[in-house]
């Protein structure tokens, strides 16, 4: 009972802290600053037609380049902790089965399309990732028994890292600056080859995002 | 010279490779790994030295070819260099700690290490708020996944709470920076405008700091960390306390400039609330893993609070403060948390086992020394200088809280310290030696030694005199495997050089304790002579405690002699914990020892600041202290002193140390206290005083001068008698000194060096006493007047010295000190001090008959006389009480010229005559007349009764039963029975019984408090949210 | 569209409450979730401005006068880390939750009390 009502106290409490940043709220006029030469910068300088790609590969690089990191600590930390796993299985339908090795190739197509498109169109490595990983994850759901050659997932996810950062490193070599997208020709706006290094970046966090994921459902599936 | 962004990204690509190259062998990862690790500690060093030695100006990384705020910039200055270079420091001694562990586990824990490591870098080197969230993450994640190195349910589940509390915490962070954009328009720390985080804005960055500050585990919403440091592997907890911490107490620092005050004042109190509430709870905390966490979360709120309250402080100050608090808790902190993984002992009283592990053991002390702000660690300055900054900064209540949980921090850090020093159980197991464990250790313990050196060196200036007390530790402790008589005659002859060294002294007051302190050491040194074998850390300390002696002679500013002071104290609790089962004493002498440098500290604070380049004792003169300052220097000095009240550990320390300690202790340690209080005495005659505060010091001294006599009236161990016998001696030096007076301060100092004298030669007969009969019981005694003459000699002459009757020096004291009284007009204290002067005679009689005479014990048939090296001290000190029995002007004349410069005389010295107001006393002619009235009888006796029967001592046949255990039916067993009797109520150990309870207050009240720790992950959640809300309402919006 | 701000609170209080009231381990797990869920719906609400389109500058915006026309870019890439992030942590504690349910058998948090003090 004493528990209850200081759960009560500290989410009304909670609400009363939160009260005066949602009643006094108000959207913004204008772009801030910073927001607007991201705008123009996008444009003039790294020919990048989605604003929000060139803002999380290009000028907050560091940022994704952490975030990256995340998805890395949390598939090593997984397989850390759970190891190697077994369970009981049933296996699929065969008219599951069927679709999705049908259904495999394109989803894997459409990831690769989303994140060598990133600069373009909305979505970007992550999502091409995650959309690659929703393509194994059909496959594991419908064989069950199925099961992944580790090292060249491993591979796969270790040197497109590896190589987000060599692709890094050769900013800094040339003295632009770390994760620089300019190490390249910037190309023509509004095409596929545009924006510098964005979409190489892109494509390589694409690759390293669907291993993991990937790695990250076998590990919780288990064997 | 390499650009840090390379710590980062070598460490990535190396983390993102490092499963691959372990395909090649785990050797070649573990290269890599290590490789990498020094790496970034030799990048961090070099940058460091280029800031702060070559004034290399701070350094700007931009990334992606833009500058801030379009891009995410790092910065690595002095202070971002300082931080990292320890915190990868620890990474890589905590690596080579873990190294086992690393051979055998997943490669995954090697990566996840790798990349917390670069967490740390990135995260005190961004300065982006948003990227601040991505670096706290990355380093949460991977530590949350390396709690369960040692995989099993505890660890799992304190990892699973961990996760629990970080997730919240993030989650406010997260808040907190979106919405500190929405308000400012900017993430970049450098871009945003505090202004823009008025009003609402406020609400924006109070989010953001919580997040950080519970991060930082305030009380109570820490439970979580708790469970984690102790149930996860030790060399990733050393990570979390340390590397973790120091990361995210820098992130606090760079939020702090968007803070607003009254949050900035709320978190500092806050801290000073951790602090204390962690160590009231430790009190009752016996898992030695989860103690040091308790004591890791105190110290974090104590360099939190450090940093707000520093904040507008000189550079100086804050590097000393804020960088030695850190210091001092990072190193100490991650060398005892490995300590407890080699130990692998999870109660802290089954650590027992350290002790056969003398190396061990040494690393374990200092780094516990160094914890509880003993110089001459970081922490001693640090704490030195905050509480001087809070005292001018009037903020008493903090320093109060702030002490009084750094004595709780220092009682259960030493209760553990002397249970595992002296634990007695049989112990055969022994810790394995594991190279790379003692190797981290061994390194981080060193590191803390020369930092602390430099310290001294540079920050302060210190001369070679100053250290003199270490250096004696360390040159001994390297001699030590010669055999102790070298040793002995090596100190004496470093007593000697020092007391030649410090010679030319200003004035004549620090002469005469100079003479006390250095002279009466060197002849109490030649009864040590006695030990056998190799006596090893003795004479380190020893010499250690003479010098601290000496240096508070020669002392020039506060810190100086507090720093003497301190000296003296550590190596004095050393020799003390040396006796056979001193475990309870030197427990009890370092907390009120500590809790009095405490008051010390405080009061030396509130001084004005020295204006003359003389010695303190010389300078003080000129200084006018204000009345707290000098109460609570008054109780520190008094706590040093043993006078009523808080002398309890005194009889305790007195007895329980080894028997040629004892002498030092009480005849000598006890005059530092008498030192003290004569300061304060100079500067108070030397300004008009306002407030009549030596009134009643001279009442506590009159008080402990009875009570002492009538507590050793009913010892029955002849050494705790001696103890209390010096409480009541000193107390009447105390109640000298109090009057304040020409008549009184030469009775006090007259006593103070009788004292040392028939004290030093006392002691020094009970320990050849004790040698022979390997006990202190008195009753288990008698009769040994003919077996140990010499002995039996010089406790007569010692008793008659105390005594105060004709014809010794003790009389000559008694004779002043009533003079002085009376001229005082204090004629109830002089009656007070009459009575106990009687009550004297109780326990001064019983030494001579319970020991001496009456029957020799039948196992007692074949002892012989002391040994030599106990007879030479004591009859040095015979003869000096002789002569200055015969005669008196040899040390009164001197005394008279010294407090001439105090007081005007008000005493004739003619010949032998010394006339006061009251009349004369002449030494040398009652010395005669005494002689001749003792000859008279004698000669008689020795005419008339020449005829006298023996009987044989053992020629008894039982005419009854036996008794049980015979001793007790003697008459010297509990022989004033009766006395105590009378006394009825008074004779009950009030005192002893007050501070007991209070103890078990602190305790109960510690037990209390934990328990909302219940163990539960959601009721730590619980505790974080109403944590947060309360602060909120607390700062008000 | 204020309402998406509130929406986020209030998904965010829930969590909340969700992770205070609940036993079951994975039900608490859930709460962090939808508190985080609430997190990234006030990030890219902040990020809106009325009458604006996404900051892609295709055909559908005028390029010269893009600043006029787009919503704010940055939320929008901060919330992509976030949602990753909180991806992470989430996969992290249930796999913490499946270790612990494979010591104890027990998805109680009340089962897990023995550190304490």
């Amino acid at each position: 009972m004493i528990k209850k009502t200081l759960v009560l106290i500290a989410i009304v409490g909670l609400l009363m802290v939160f009260w005066p940043l949602m009643s006094n709220f108000e959207f913004s006029q204008n772009l801030s600053e910073l927001a607007s030469n991201y705008v123009r910068g996008s444009v003039n300088e790294l020919n990048t037609q989605n604003v929000v790609t060139s803002v999380i590969v290009t000028y907050r690089g560091l940022d994704t380049l952490g975030e990256v990191t995340v998805l890395f600590l949390a598939t090593v930390g997984i397989g850390f902790l759970l190891g190697k796993r077994k369970g009981k299985k049933r296996p699929a339908s065969e008219l599951l089965q069927t679709t999705s090795s049908f259904l495999f190739a394109l989803i894997v197509l459409f990831g690769v399309y989303i994140f060598t498109h990133g600069h373009l169109t909305p979505g970007g490595g992550f999502q091409g990732g995650v959309v690659i990983a929703t393509a194994f994850l059909l496959l594991m759901l419908s064989d069950v028994n199925m099961k992944f050659n580790h090292t060249i997932l491993q591979i796969v996810e270790s040197f497109s890292g590896a190589f987000y950062i060599v692709i890094g490193i050769v900013g800094l070599v040339l003295t632009i600056g770390f994760l620089s997208a300019e190490i390249i020709p910037l190309g023509e706006f509004g095409k596929l080859i545009s924006a510098g290094a964005i979409p190489i970046i892109y494509s390589f966090i694409g690759l390293k995002v669907g291993s993991e994921l990937t790695n990250i459902i076998d590990t919780m599936r288990g064997e | 010279m390499v650009n840090p962004i390379y710590i980062i990204i070598l460490s990535l690509a190396t983390g993102f490779l490092l499963s691959i190259i372990d395909k090649a062998g785990r050797k070649l990862s573990l290269t890599v790994f290590y490789s990498v690790l020094t790496f970034n500690v030799f990048v961090v060093a070099d940058w460091l030295y280029r800031f702060t030695v070559l004034g290399v100006s701070t350094l700007t990384i931009n990334t992606a070819g833009f500058k801030a705020p379009l891009s995410i910039n790092l910065q690595l200055g002095i202070y971002e260099s300082f931080v990292l270079l320890f915190a990868n420091l620890v990474g890589l001694l905590s690596a080579i700690y873990l190294i086992k562990k690393f051979k055998e586990s997943n490669i995954s824990s090697l990566i996840l290490y790798l990349i917390l490591i670069m967490g740390v870098n990135g995260l005190v080197m961004t300065r982006d708020l948003f990227n601040i969230f991505v670096f706290l993450e990355i380093l949460s994640i991977s530590t949350y996944a390396l709690t369960i190195l040692t995989k099993n349910q505890k660890s799992l589940s304190a990892g699973f709470k961990y996760m629990i509390a970080g997730g919240v915490a993030s989650t406010f962070f997260l808040l907190g920076v979106v919405f500190v954009y929405y308000f400012s328009g900017n993430l970049n720390l450098e871009f945003i405008d505090p202004n823009s985080l008025t009003n609402y804005g406020v609400i924006a960055i109070f989010l953001l700091a919580i997040a950080v500050f519970i991060e930082l585990k305030p009380f109570p919403a820490n439970g979580w960390a708790l469970d984690v440091y102790e149930s996860v592997d030790s060399g990733i907890t050393s990570v979390i306390a340390v590397v973790n911490s120091a990361g995210i107490i820098f992130v606090f620092y760079k939020i702090m400039p968007l803070l607003p005050q009254n949050l900035l004042n709320i978190f500092g109190i806050a801290g000073v609330v951790t602090f204390f509430f962690s160590n009231l709870m430790g009190l009752k905390q016996q898992n030695a893993k989860r103690l040091l966490g308790y004591s890791s979360i105190g110290q974090m709120g104590l360099l939190v609070s450090a940093l707000i309250f520093t904040m507008n402080s000189p550079n100086k100050l804050i590097y000393v403060i804020v960088g030695g608090f850190f210091i001092n808790h990072l190193i100490a902190k991650a060398g005892l948390f490995w300590i407890t993984g080699i130990v692998k002992k999870e109660k802290i009283n089954d650590w027992g086992i350290l002790k056969e592990n003398k190396f061990l053991l040494i690393l374990f002390g200092l780094l516990l020394f160094s914890l509880s702000g003993l110089p001459p660690f970081p922490g001693f300055w640090a704490k030195w200088e905050f509480i001087k900054l809070l005292v001018h900064g009037k903020m008493f209540f903090v320093v109060g809280v702030i002490l009084l949980s750094s004595l709780f921090e220092v009682i259960y850090l030493f209760r553990w310290f002397t249970a595992t020093v002296k634990n007695d159980s049989e112990i055969e197991e022994k810790i394995p030696f594991q190279f790379a464990k003692y190797f981290s250790t061994t390194v981080i313990v060193g590191i803390s030694l020369i930092i602390s050196v430099l310290m001294m060196r540079f920050v302060y200036n210190f001369q070679t005199i100053h250290y003199l007390p270490i250096i004696a530790v360390i040159i001994i402790y390297l001699l030590d495997f010669i055999p102790s008589k070298i040793k002995a005659i090596l100190s004496l002859g470093a007593v000697g050089a020092y007391g030649y060294y410090i010679y030319p002294l200003e004035n004549n007051l620090q002469l005469f304790f100079g003479i006390i302190f250095i002279v009466g050491s060197a002849i109490n040194l030649i009864a040590t002579f006695n030990r056998k074998k190799l006596s090893k850390g003795f004479y380190g300390f020893l010499l250690m405690m003479i010098f601290s002696f000496g240096n508070l002679l020669v002392a020039k500013t506060y810190l100086e002699f507090f720093l003497a002071w301190e000296f003296m104290t550590i190596s004095s609790f050393i020799l003390i914990m040396r006796g056979k089962r001193a475990q309870k004493a030197s427990l009890l002498y370092m907390i009120f020892s500590t809790a009095g440098a405490y008051l010390l500290i405080v009061g030396f604070a509130l001084a004005p600041s020295l204006v003359s380049n003389s010695a303190l004792m010389v300078s003080i003169a000129k200084i006018q202290l204000p009345i707290l300052s000098t109460i609570l220097l008054a109780i520190g000095f008094m706590i040093k002193s043993g006078s009523l009240g808080v002398h309890i550990w005194l009889p305790e320390a007195h007895a329980e140390a080894e028997s040629d300690v004892s002498p030092f202790i009480s005849a000598i340690l006890l005059k530092a206290g008498v030192l003290g209080l004569l300061m304060i005495g100079i500067s108070y005659v030397n300004n008009t005083p306002t407030f009549n505060m030596f009134y009643w010091i001279g009442w506590i001294g009159v008080l402990t001068a009875i009570v002492g006599a009538f507590l050793a009236s009913f010892q029955e161990d002849a050494k705790r008698l001696l103890a209390y016998s010096s409480m009541s001696q000193v107390g009447y030096i105390v109640a000298s000194i109090a009057i304040l007076s020409h008549l009184g301060w030469i009775s006090a100092l007259y006593l103070s060096f009788n004292h040392m004298m028939f004290k030093s030669a006392l002691f020094i007969a009970i320990a050849g006493i004790y040698y022979r009969t390997h006990t202190r019981k008195m009753y288990e005694m008698g009769g040994l007047i003919k077996k140990m003459p010499l002995t039996y000699i010089t406790v007569l002459i010692g008793i008659i010295a105390i005594s105060g009757v004709p014809p010794l020096s003790g009389f000559g004291a008694k004779w002043l000190i009533y003079s002085s009284f009376i001229e005082k007009g204090w004629y109830l204290q002089a009656g007070v001090l009459f009575f106990s002067s009687a009550v004297s005679f109780l326990y001064l009689y019983r030494l001579i008959h319970t020991i001496f005479l009456g029957q020799l014990k039948y196992e007692h048939q074949n002892i012989k006389e002391a040994p030599i090296w106990f007879i030479i001290p004591q009859y040095i000190f015979i003869i000096g009480i002789m002569a200055i029995s015969m005669f008196p002007n040899l040390i009164i004349q001197p005394l008279n010229s010294i407090v001439g410069h105090y007081f005007n005389s008000t005493i004739a010295i003619d010949g032998y005559n010394i006339t006061s107001s009251l009349g004369n006393w002449n030494g040398n002619m009652v010395m005669l007349v005494t002689m001749g009235v003792f000859i008279v009888p004698l000669a008689l006796l020795m005419l008339f009764n020449r005829k006298v029967q023996t009987v044989k001592q053992f020629n008894i046949v039982y005419a009854a039963e036996r008794p049980e255990s015979p001793q007790t039916t003697h008459v010297a067993h509990n022989m004033y029975a009766h006395f105590r009797k009378a006394l009825g109520g008074w004779g009950k150990p009030r005192i002893w019984e007050f501070w007991h309870d209070s103890a078990e207050w602190a305790h109960t009240f510690g037990d209390f408090f934990r328990r909302i720790y219940t163990g539960n992950g959601q009721t730590y959640i619980l505790h974080i949210i109403l944590y947060i809300v309360v602060i909120y309402f607390i700062m008000g919006v | 569209m204020i309402f998406t701000l509130i929406l986020g609170f209030v998904l965010l209080l829930i969590g909340i409450y969700g992770m205070l009231s609940q036993r079951n381990l994975i039900k608490i797990i859930i709460g962090f979730s939808i508190a985080d869920t609430g997190i990234h719906i006030i990030i890219v609400s902040i990020g809106y401005l009325r009458n604006r389109t996404a900051p892609i500058l295709n055909s559908a915006v005028d390029i010269s006068k893009a600043v006029q026309q787009v919503v704010d870019p940055i939320p929008s890439a901060l919330v992509l880390t976030a949602i990753v992030i909180g991806l992470a942590v989430t996969a992290l504690m249930l796999s913490f939750v499946v270790e612990l349910y494979k010591k104890r058998k027990s998805l109680s948090i009340d089962d897990y009390q023995e550190l304490k003090w």
